[in-house]
């Protein structure tokens, strides 16, 4: 039966060939669109939540919502050994964090004034590769600060600079530090470039009178991925000491809210195009049902039952879905192959992409899903919509069918 | 056929009628500018101690105050040790901060004055009792009611169009002896935010005074702030040299008169 269908379909070589051609195109088209978003959310995501984030965090339990001081708690170091055994988790940087105010003479500003480990805080932010002028912070390093791009500007601070820092303790008491600043980063974020200050821990402990206590444990591995896996076991581990663990679409709701909406609109469209497709494919087969109505008639005269002569047909459209998707998979793969390495350019992309730190160039990412969801939905609406012939031959009349034009 | 009223009848009527119109609605303006005088005089020495207080802990320290006029005051920690010396300056429009461990005065940014004070829940607005509510705001006299033998009148504060003020609504509650008993900041929903409530009030200096009160922030239980007045002169001959940055640097040492 199969071997029939393979027949028939080349007795009509051009006809074959150029729905074969629609139905790669198609797909290919789903497999490189989809792969390209795929590609541009895991780059949305790991960027964004590398450059300060983290891929995820263990603070207290109200810290998400009422971000203060006070909620801190102890024995940081035990807890960022214990959570960096964990398969899939590299580091876990202990930070402590406050608003305060940083002057240089008449000038003063609102901060955001972050205590990092130096050392972890390289592993877990771009921060710390992203100065711009004199250095990041080392391990050692005591009065000393880095501040973002911004907020030096507003307070015409150069490295080697003194600033001012005042706020509130834990404690409630007056908190207040000279510091040197030694260097100046520009993470292209405008927040953390207007407001981020990062000093060492050790200070920042001294300074606002909350010895060993830190407000949260920045998490980062080799990919988000595995990160996200590992969290329940994060969980597990902190669960005793009454922390909680806070993922990435917690961290970055607007992110996340982005995302989502950005893939539902996208779902529009894909299936737009599939029922397009689907059209176009019903329209061809029904075509060349009618123009063999001869055909059938005579296979019908010569014995044979008409669901074998249907299921014949629609046979012919497995084969055609078969080999135009592996087509299409094959042509999209070598194009999502070449772009992921060499990036796609979009023109006037870059300044829409840096709000979320993306590159300027999109990377398509190559997985299951991406490969095989929009040929599958191709497939699955071609084959359904294939029963419509099928039902039109079941009814033909052998006589009437071969005196047909 | 009606009989005449008699002459003094109705004159006597007339002034009934006027003189409790004015005994039920005085100008909220006035009544606000009268409490605000109240409370800080023409000029003013206080001493005070302020307890922070939250869910999981609580913080006293004590303080004293300079005022004059209605721009300029001069508040010293005196204590606990930590915080003895740090001190704030409002001269005309500027704030500033002397911190004794830095050795430095900062000048904080307008937008400053809205926040808290010092980790409390007084903001620096609050502390230097600016007149912003008598000039930036429209004054509407709300319901009288009765505490301790005296009247008590509401007056709702709407800000003007142009005002730079964050709140939508402001309700004072301002005893007929000029004591300020409360005051309720509305947010622009018309939800109630922060609560200023005057707990106790006691002679002082000459002069009925709020001596005790407290700031609640509404949508936070348990976040309060109560400063109590202990001392207080009012009204008193301050020298030029108090509300100078040189004597927020290095304090004169001042008494009394």
């Amino acid at each position: 039966m199969i071997e029939l269908a393979w027949r028939n379909l080349w007795r009509q070589p051009r006809r074959t060939l150029l729905t074969l051609a629609v139905i790669a195109l198609a797909g290919a088209v789903t497999v490189f669109l989809l792969a390209l978003q795929v590609g541009s959310y895991a780059t949305m995501k790991s960027n964004t939540l590398r450059i300060f984030d983290g891929y995820a965090q263990v603070q207290g339990p109200g810290y998400l919502n009422d971000p203060v001081m006070r909620r801190a708690f102890g024995r940081p170091d035990r807890l960022a050994t214990a959570i960096q055994d964990i398969p899939g988790v590299g580091t876990a940087a202990p930070r402590a964090a406050t608003y305060a105010l940083v002057s240089l003479g008449p000038h003063s500003v609102g901060a955001y004034v972050v205590g990092v480990a130096p050392q972890a805080e390289k592993r877990v932010s771009s921060i710390p590769r992203s100065i711009h002028s004199g250095r990041y912070l080392q391990p050692g390093d005591s009065p000393e600060v880095v501040i973002g791009q911004a907020l030096a500007r507003n307070l015409g601070v150069k490295v080697g600079d003194r600033i001012t820092l005042l706020g509130t303790a834990r404690d409630g008491s007056v908190a207040a530090d000279a510091l040197t600043v030694r260097g100046i980063f520009a993470s292209g974020v405008s927040t953390l470039d207007r407001q981020l200050v990062e000093m060492p821990l050790s200070r920042f402990q001294a300074d606002f009178a909350m010895p060993g206590m830190v407000n949260l444990l920045a998490l980062s591995g080799n990919s988000l991925s595995r990160v996200q896996a590992a969290l329940p076991e994060v969980r597990r581990i902190v669960a005793p000491e009454h922390l909680v663990v806070r993922s990435w679409g917690e961290l970055e709701p607007g992110l996340e809210a982005a995302i989502r909406l950005d893939a539902s609109t996208s779902m529009l469209w894909y299936a737009s195009l599939v029922i397009v497709v689907v059209i176009l494919l019903l329209n061809t087969l029904l075509m060349s049902v009618l123009e063999r109505t001869r055909e059938f008639g005579v296979l019908l005269a010569l014995g044979m039952r008409p669901d074998a002569a249907a299921g014949m047909v629609w046979i012919e459209l497995l084969l055609l879905l078969t080999l135009g998707l592996s087509g299409g998979i094959v042509l999209s793969s070598g194009l999502v192959a070449w772009y992921g390495t060499h990036g796609l350019a979009l023109p006037g992309a870059s300044g829409v992409f840096a709000q979320w730190g993306l590159p300027s160039r999109m990377y398509p990412q190559l997985s299951a899903f991406s490969l095989l969801t929009g040929p599958a939905a191709i497939a699955a609406a071609t084959a359904a919509a294939g029963v419509i012939p099928y039902l039109r031959i079941r009814r033909l009349q052998p006589v009437t069918a071969m005196k047909a034009a | 056929m009606k009989k005449p009223l008699p002459h003094a009848l109705l004159l006597l009527c007339f002034a009934l009628l006027s003189h409790s119109v004015q005994a039920a609605a005085p100008d909220p303006t006035a009544l606000l500018q009268a409490a605000l005088h109240q409370w800080r005089g023409d000029s003013s020495y206080t001493e005070l101690t302020m307890v922070i207080h939250r869910p999981d802990w609580q913080r006293r320290s004590s303080l004293v105050a300079w005022t004059e006029g209605k721009s300029e005051s001069l508040v010293r920690f005196t204590a606990p040790p930590g915080d003895a010396g740090n001190a704030t300056l409002k001269h005309g429009p500027d704030l500033w901060l002397y911190n004794p461990k830095l050795g430095q005065i900062i000048k904080l940014p307008f937008s400053m004055m809205a926040q808290g004070w010092a980790g409390s829940d007084f903001s620096y607005n609050d502390l230097a009792k600016t007149d912003q509510i008598v000039t930036d705001y429209a004054h509407v006299l709300g319901p009288t009611g009765e505490s301790d033998g005296h009247t008590v009148y509401t007056v709702d504060c709407t800000p003007k169009p142009d005002a730079p003020v964050v709140w939508g609504k402001v309700t004072l509650r301002i005893r007929d002896d000029d004591v300020l008993l409360g005051e309720t900041w509305f947010a622009q929903d018309m939800k109630p935010v922060r609560r200023l409530e005057t707990l106790q009030v006691a002679p002082l200096g000459g002069r009925a005074y709020p001596v005790k009160m407290r700031m609640s922030v509404l949508d936070k239980p348990g976040h309060w702030t109560e400063l109590t007045t202990t001392k207080g002169r009012f009204d008193l001959k301050l020298e030029g040299y108090l509300f100078t940055l040189s004597n927020l640097r290095n304090p004169r040492s001042w008494s009394a008169p």
